[in-house]
């Protein structure tokens, strides 16, 4: 399945798996998820969100060191 | 757990591991307001007729307290001004400084900018370039801000300074100074200070019992303009590691944070009762605030590099 990612300033493409949730994609991308909120088609959802077929995904970093 | 367990609506956007709570956008922004203001209550935070200094950087934290503040305020209640603080941190801070303004605009809310460079003589990059590494930057940060936060408090007559301080920062502190065998300093955290001076403004955390990831929930869902950026010089301080260490813990075991604090308010009046806090502080011979010996720490920095 083709997604759209935004990550900050950041528009990418990725390729995920059929029946791939918000957890794996952040998994795969290696971003704790204990740091970030994300959004679906500019929703804010949990991390059991399945994701879709050309679903944009908004990662939005909101915990930073310090 | 598919819909609010409030409310019933399908589309939700917490599910908490701690309490397998599962909230939706409205309900939780009415979770977090109801708690704070419970909190405010219960610790006496605040009282009718407090004048309240925000120390608001522009940051998620600070943002979040002053739109829940500033409740109090619209139902007059509380007196609000904020106050920020440019550390002088080129690349970092000056995007803070303009949301923090704007920020303060839309609620209406007075707002004063002071700077290091203006109080001090020095920005903190300068103190950096002149620091030769013996102190980490947050040692600088931290005596600075509070000394300047105060001094202004005073100007302004506040009863009160709020800071945004997260559940995550009181259980890091909680953790550091145990650790470090500052027992002095750990006796000392609360939701309140209990300032053992009056020249000192008493300062309040209203979101002490909210963790980090809801305050940054709860600006993205309320559509809060926050400056979401790392400080280029929090990397590798010992805050750092403890806040990393902390935070891999609650993987597994998501009620850790909350467990610690409450355990600590368990231990901290048998504590305190063993350690005595310094009262009836002197005055620091260079700047006149209050201090415990001839100089306040902040006057220390200073006096080693010749400024002021």
């Amino acid at each position: 399945m083709k997604i759209k990612v935004i990550i900050g300033e950041e528009n990418l493409d990725q390729k995920i798996p059929e029946g791939c949730t918000v957890k794996d994609l952040l998994k795969k991308m290696e971003i704790p998820s204990e740091t970030v909120v994300v959004k679906k088609n500019e929703f804010i959802i949990v991390e059991e969100e399945l994701i879709q077929e050309g679903d944009t995904i908004e990662i939005i970093k909101v915990i930073y060191g310090g | 757990m598919n819909s609010c367990t409030k409310c019933g609506n399908t589309h939700i956007i917490i599910r908490r591991k701690q309490s397998g709570q599962s909230l939706c956008k409205e309900c939780f922004l009415a979770s977090i307001n109801e708690k704070v203001l419970k909190n405010i209550r219960k610790y006496k935070l605040i009282e009718k007729g407090d004048k309240v200094l925000m120390a608001l950087s522009g940051g998620k934290d600070s943002v979040v307290a002053l739109n829940i503040l500033n409740s109090l305020k619209e139902r007059n209640i509380i007196d609000l001004t904020a106050l920020t603080i440019d550390e002088g941190i080129k690349g970092y801070r000056e995007e803070g400084i303009k949301i923090a303004a704007k920020n303060a605009q839309k609620l209406g809310v007075d707002h004063k900018i002071v700077s290091f460079k203006d109080y001090l003589g020095l920005n903190l990059d300068d103190m950096m370039a002149k620091n030769d590494q013996i102190r980490h930057a947050c040692t600088y940060c931290g005596v600075f801000r509070r000394w300047i936060l105060n001094r202004e408090a005073q100007e302004e007559e506040a009863t009160k300074i709020a800071t945004g301080h997260n559940l995550d920062d009181e259980t890091q502190s909680i953790i550091m100074n145990y650790l470090e065998g500052n027992i002095n300093n750990l006796v000392r955290i609360g939701p309140k200070t209990e300032a053992p001076d009056k020249r000192f403004t008493v300062k309040i955390k209203p979101l002490r019992e909210i963790p980090e990831k809801e305050v940054g929930l709860y600006a993205v869902a309320a559509g809060l303009k926050v400056h979401l950026s790392g400080c280029p010089y929090a990397g590798e301080s010992f805050r750092w590691e403890i806040g990393s260490f902390i935070k891999e813990l609650s993987i597994n075991h998501p009620t850790i944070m909350y467990s610690t604090l409450k355990g600590f308010e368990k231990i901290k009046t048998a504590l305190k009762k063993e350690i005595t806090i310094k009262g009836n502080l002197g005055v620091c011979k260079r700047c006149g605030e209050p201090a415990a010996d001839d100089l306040c720490k902040a006057c220390t920095f200073l006096k080693d590099w010749d400024v002021k």
